[in-house]
């Protein structure tokens, strides 16, 4: 059975935080917009209320605001050659679904990408030759500039309240800030968070040693804010239930708290939940969209939704698969290395080293998702590749996130993870570790990629997309790098103990523990539709009323969390559209 | 001041009133109900049979133990809390992705590819665990000496028994199922009077601790949980 | 004797007289207090405007009903009223009300066939419309409200407020002169207390009743107006005096609260919601200026409490120490998330309970509703967001609730009564037999 609603000038697939931001430019605009969201319905009160949703094992294990695999999930094989398997249980990363999506889960750190990673391939090519770039790497630029990003970073920013420090205003470097940042203009604005325990410490030595700490910027309010739409955020308690949780304070930055109350008052917006689209369809001509088709969970029918213009403004890897199933694009061929849609998957590069402190009370629990301090001395933009042997860089930063004991305590090497050493190992060291993190960059290789799975399909009954991803020696150098450059740090603290975590040679991709749901890539923007799935402005390039937000346009991945950069794009594309697509719809490139 | 006789009872900015009557009556059984706990032997298992459940007990019981400081697994009720989730939807595997073809021989990297649920794999786990220590040790788990069982264990950690590939899974569910009904809210079962969180310092449901940011000194308030008891 | 029974028998005459007047003397309908001419154009929008300002809404609109067809609930304990329906239908709403019909009821409370209308119509206060605004008011229901049929409910009183001349006799004492006088020269001061006295009826709740149940003062110039009231058993706090809710408030913070129902210090909870919701957001800037300042010089700006240092209730909380008492533990497991340690929220946000009216409020009926039901601020054009706390009544018995309470109402520099757990048990109870 399929329904055919009546035509929309506008549907938007996923209402998280791009889904909301193109629902609120586009609704100013005075189109009919309805917005379609595949998992339910959610605002803080009832879904993220104090105390309910302070429940470890329900969210922080059982993963309640994520995805359900059932419902939705890919395969994944680590190399050409593999068979891949169906990642049947949440591990390594934790989509979210539901209205907010991933931005009600998230800790809330909100970065902007160091200048050089938006034209990375030019900049290495330029500073260190094209021979740097090993075989099989297929890192590109952006197609658009800092420059011009940096209007829209600042609109995120300042509707997404995020407090932090700025270190570089308008070339002007300002003490107490991140002196390495790409040049902003103006503060962030709300002050910093207050620091833990070991955020001071991580600050004190680093700034001994000669380095430059600089308070995380983070999307948990240090104080009252009110943003262009009316709406509000509160202040943070640091109640040490921010990642994997729904925020209960109306502290943390999402999309109800900064724009759904507002866009649900505009008459001309809808949203419809349980609607998971199922494919974007096209003309005749393939040229252009028509609408889409989705499952309507409460009538128990597909249906067909007519639209003028369809954003694309679901998780990454959901915006990638929509597009394989649709025929968006021509597939990524990773051998004949032709086409562009499942081109350029990339992940996040992460290690840290604990260090244990037998006196000295770090209260975890006290926490926020984003506060902490961090330092850029080894940005992307300060390593010289040639002299290192790779590509990429990564900050470093200290800053508990939470307390909570299921999810692990931190224990010394030789702990065991069972019996009475273990039970003694808990007493002694809860509350007594800390970590020192690197966030690093991930380059794309030709054979990281997405495509459709020949064998395992979903609930609706079509193909599963497959992941083909692995570790790199480039990566794991620079990984290395790091552990290097942190480990002087943490000795230099003068922990009781400390031990190291990084990926060394011949590290393998394993899904199980969580790593980070940093998954970008796979329908990249650029300047070329031979290499480039989108055009500078998110447009695909053969249908040019698909707009496709999210990470899954970045070419590779940024050395920083991405939502930054997620959330800029979106304003960056909405301008697009709203001032030049609209007038006259056409590709804008 | 005499009372307005006209007041109006339109109440449409309250929160839904009826539903928190619902909910009220429904936490204060909950509350009473954590008070008449039946003892942890004569608790009657939703899922797990007599055997399985004296395994469970047996096998908790080691991997925390009740010596030394802090609650062991037994006064913690984790068995009562690995049971109710073996009922519940995580025992049926209720979100994960259960479509074939199952490889259980693949990767361990890729993560797990049994067609069991979790709630199967203790079923057979309990019973090829039971059969090796029968075995190798001349009983069944639950019979065995405590040492005998740390051994035991001890080679199950290291992959040493040798199970199904379907069964791969066993040894890190229950340990992984033992901490959190150690450590979860007690609403589920386990971390009885929240004596874990007592133990470790950890304040529970709380979740506010604005002016203790940065306090290089012990917070020193018990825990509250999400039912609103204190400890 | 015989003196006394003739006089007894006089005024028992008197009694009978009045009484059958009451019952058989048509009743009287107040003219229009300006001359206008007949065929007196109302102004684009003024009828619209005119209707918030006068919150019609709120009681003729059911939830989720059509507009203004009545038939909202409103309860009493002497029995229910239903809200008429005042659209432009000729059988079932006001469609056939002449504009001198319009006007007594408005001004009179009466209708055309001469019945009273409940004073749940605040006509103690409508009675000071100008004919300006009742030309408005009469406009915009006859012409731009589309009719709807809906029926009346019967309303379900009982003695002697389900009769006439019961209400007549109310009025005879309750209504004050018609027409409205300003107290001052400033045009926006007086604007500000037309729109408090008149079609905002503010007076309706912040007013105190007397023996018989009328608003004890009708104008700004008799202290009692505005200086306290109740409303469904919740207080209304008083608006000026030295318990004035608003004490230390700029101007802005009362704009801010009529327009988005919340600012630095509190936000608007119980009935008043409602107004905020229907009326005053959508006043005009100018009309809030008004009113700020009208209520402003109700209340003496000096006396601005110099705010506390850091009280020993702070201290307390702060020290999260395990021996304090179970009021302070209750609060810090669950109220100091928002409220945080000082009583002080955050603004715009979390309303502050130190100094809250809600808080301290002679009747701790509204406190109690909002620890065990929460609450939500409306969604308003320049705060969108519905801000709402969960209710705690899930979490915490009878007597913790009141403990709960009775810790608020002495924390800080709040210096109230305590709570009883009988109070927390009565609200529970009618909640749950809602």
């Amino acid at each position: 059975m399929t329904r055919t609603d009546p035509k929309k000038d506008v549907v938007i697939i996923g209402l998280g935080w791009t889904g909301s931001i193109l629902g609120m430019e586009l609704a100013q605009e005075g189109l009919d917009i309805l917005a379609l969201e595949r998992g339910p319905d959610r605002e803080t009160v009832p879904d993220f209320q104090y105390p309910k949703v302070i429940d470890e094992l329900k969210y922080g294990i059982r993963l309640g605001f994520m995805q359900k695999p059932k419902n939705s999930t890919l395969t994944i094989r680590l190399t050409l050659d593999d068979v891949a398997q169906p990642y049947r249980r949440l591990g390594s990363f934790l989509p979210g679904d539901g209205v907010g999506g991933a931005g009600i889960h998230w800790n809330g750190q909100t970065w902007r990408p160091q200048e050089i990673e938006l034209r990375l391939k030019s900049y290495v090519e330029e500073t260190f030759g094209a021979a740097t770039i090993p075989a099989g790497m297929t890192i590109q630029d952006w197609g658009v500039s800092y420059a011009e990003m940096e209007p829209f970073f600042d609109r995120f920013e300042y509707v997404a309240g995020i407090a932090g420090k700025a270190g570089n205003i308008k070339g002007e470097v300002q003490a107490g800030g991140n002196p390495f940042e790409a040049p902003r203009s103006r503060d962030y604005p709300m002050p910093p968070m207050k620091q833990g325990v070991d955020a001071q410490m991580f600050a004190k030595t680093a700034a001994a040693l000669g380095l430059h700490p600089f308070p995380r910027p983070a999307a948990n309010a240090s104080q009252a804010y009110t943003n262009e739409y009316g709406m509000q955020l509160g202040p943070c308690n640091y109640c040490g239930f921010c990642e994997r949780y729904g925020c209960a304070n109306y502290s943390k930055s999402s999309p109800q708290t900064c724009i759904l109350d507002a866009l649900k008052r505009m008459p001309n917006f809808s949203y419809k939940v349980n609607s998971e689209v199922l494919k974007i369809e096209l003309a005749e001509d393939g040229k252009t969209a028509t609408g889409v088709t989705y499952f309507d969970e409460a009538a128990q029918e597909e249906v067909f939704q007519p639209a003028d213009l369809v954003i694309v403004a679901a998780y990454a890897l959901h915006n990638v698969h929509l597009m394989l199933l649709s025929g968006i694009g021509e597939p990524w061929d990773p051998v004949q290395q032709t086409g562009t849609t499942g081109k350029n998957y990339c992940y996040q590069m992460t290690g840290g080293t604990s260090l244990f402190f037998k006196d000295v009370e770090f209260n975890p629990f006290a926490a926020a998702g984003s506060n902490g301090i961090s330092i850029d001395d080894y940005a992307i933009s300060q390593i010289d590749f040639a002299k290192e042997g790779f590509i990429g860089g990564s900050y470093i930063t200290a800053g508990i996130s939470n307390g909570q004991p299921i999810r692990g305590i931190s224990l010394p090497k030789g702990t065991s993870t069972w019996g009475a050493g273990w039970k003694q190992g808990i007493g002694d060291w809860y509350g007594h570790a800390m970590s020192i993190g690197s966030h690093g960059s991930n380059m794309a290789y030709r054979d990281c990629c997405l495509d459709l799975d020949p064998t395992y399909t979903d609930r609706h009954g079509r193909p599963l997309m497959r992941m083909t991803f692995n570790w790199k020696d480039n990566d794991i150098r620079m990984t290395q790098f790091m552990r290097a450059k942190i480990e002087p740090i943490a000795e230099a603290m003068q922990p009781d103990s400390w031990q190291s975590e990084y990926k060394a040679e011949g590290a393998q991709y394993d899904v199980r523990p969580y790593q980070t749901t940093h998954n970008v890539g796979g329908a990249i923007m650029g300047t070329d539709p031979k290499t480039s799935a989108l055009n500078r402005y998110l447009q695909a390039w053969g249908q040019h009323n698909v707009f496709v937000m999210g990470a899954s346009a970045f070419p590779q991945n940024i050395q920083y969390n991405p939502t930054g950069t997620v959330g800029a794009l979106a304003y960056w594309a909405a301008e697009a559209i709203r001032k030049d697509y609209l007038p006259n719809p056409r590709p804008l490139v | 001041m005499p009372q307005f006789p006209f007041q109006s009872t339109r109440r449409s900015f309250l929160a839904g009133t009826a539903a928190g009557a619902t909910l009220s009556i429904l936490a204060f059984q909950a509350r009473a109900q954590a008070a008449r706990e039946v003892p942890l032997a004569e608790y009657k298992p939703e899922y797990l049979s007599v055997t399985e459940y004296a395994f469970v007990m047996a096998a908790t019981a080691r991997l925390i133990p009740s010596e030394g400081d802090g609650p062991g697994a037994i006064e913690a009720r984790v068995p009562v809390f690995i049971d109710r989730q073996l009922a519940g939807d995580f025992g049926t595997a209720a979100d994960l992705y259960m479509e074939g073809p199952f490889s259980p021989e693949a990767d361990p990297n890729l993560g797990t590819q049994t067609a069991l649920s979790p709630a199967e794999i203790y079923r057979q786990g309990i019973a090829a665990f039971d059969t090796w220590c029968d075995d190798t040790h001349g009983a069944p788990f639950a019979d065995l000496d405590t040492g005998k069982q740390d051994a035991a264990l001890t080679a199950l950690s290291k992959d040493e028994v040798t199970l199904a590939p379907d069964l791969r899974e066993f040894w890190s569910l229950l340990l992984q199922n033992t901490k959190e009904g150690y450590f979860s809210d007690p609403q589920y079962g386990g971390n009885a009077g929240m004596e874990s969180w007592i133990y470790i310092g950890f304040p529970g449901a709380r979740a506010n601790y604005y002016d203790w940011v940065g306090r290089p000194e012990a917070y020193p308030l018990g825990p509250v949980d999400i039912a609103g008891e204190r400890a | 004797m015989n003196k006394f029974l003739r006089y007894a028998v006089l005024a028992a005459a008197i009694v009978l007289v009045g009484f059958l007047a009451f019952l058989y003397v048509p009743v009287q309908r107040t003219p229009a207090q300006t001359a206008f001419a007949d065929d007196y154009p109302v102004p684009d929008g003024a009828g619209a405007y005119t209707m918030r300002t006068a919150d019609c809404a709120a009681c003729h609109t059911a939830e989720d009903g059509q507009p203004f067809a009545g038939g909202r609930a409103i309860i009493s304990p002497v029995g229910t009223i239903y809200s008429s329906n005042i659209t432009p239908d000729l059988e079932t709403g006001i469609g056939r009300y002449t504009l001198d019909g319009f006007r007594a009821a408005l001004y009179d409370g009466v209708r055309p066939d001469g019945s009273h209308l409940y004073p749940a119509m605040p006509y103690e206060n409508y009675r000071k419309l100008t004919e300006r605004d009742v030309r408005a008011l009469y406009g915009y229901f006859q012409n731009e409200v589309p009719p709807v049929k809906a029926t009346r409910l019967p309303n379900d009183l009982s003695f002697p407020f389900n009769l006439s001349w019961g209400l007549r006799a109310w009025k005879w004492v309750a209504l004050g002169d018609p027409g409205f006088t300003a107290s001052s020269s400033d045009a926006e001061l007086a604007r500000g207390q037309y729109l408090v006295e008149g079609p905002g009826h503010c007076g309706a709740c912040h007013s105190p009743r007397n023996a018989v149940m009328a608003q004890a003062a009708l104008t700004g110039a008799e202290q009692a107006f505005l200086s306290g009231g109740q409303i469904a058993g919740w207080t209304a706090p008083p608006l000026r005096g030295a318990d004035s809710a608003i004490q230390g408030w700029t101007a802005d913070d009362i704009k801010l609260i009529l327009s988005t129902a919340r600012n630095a210090h509190s936000a608007i909870n119980g009935e008043m919601q409602l107004v905020v919701r229907d009326s005053s957001q959508y006043m005009t800037d100018g009309d809030l200026t008004a009113i700020a300042a009208y209520l402003g010089s109700l209340n003496d700006a000096a006396a601005t409490p110099a705010p506390a240092g850091q009280t020993d209730t702070e201290k307390l909380l702060i020290s999260a120490d395990p021996s304090m008492d179970l009021g302070p533990r209750l609060y810090l497991d669950n109220c100091a998330a928002c409220h945080f340690s000082n009583g002080r929220g955050a603004d715009e946000v979390f309303p502050e309970l130190d100094g809250s009216s809600l808080v301290t409020a002679k009747s701790p009926t509204g406190l109690i509703s909002m620890i065990l039901h929460g609450g939500e601020l409306p969604s308003t054009a320049e705060r969108p967001e519905r801000l709402r706390m969960p209710g705690f009544g899930d979490r915490l018995s009878d007597d913790e609730v009141a403990t709960l309470a009775t810790f608020l109402r002495q924390a800080w520099t709040n210096r109230a009564d305590l709570v009883t757990t009988a109070a927390v048990a009565d609200l529970r109870e009618a909640a749950e037999n809602k």
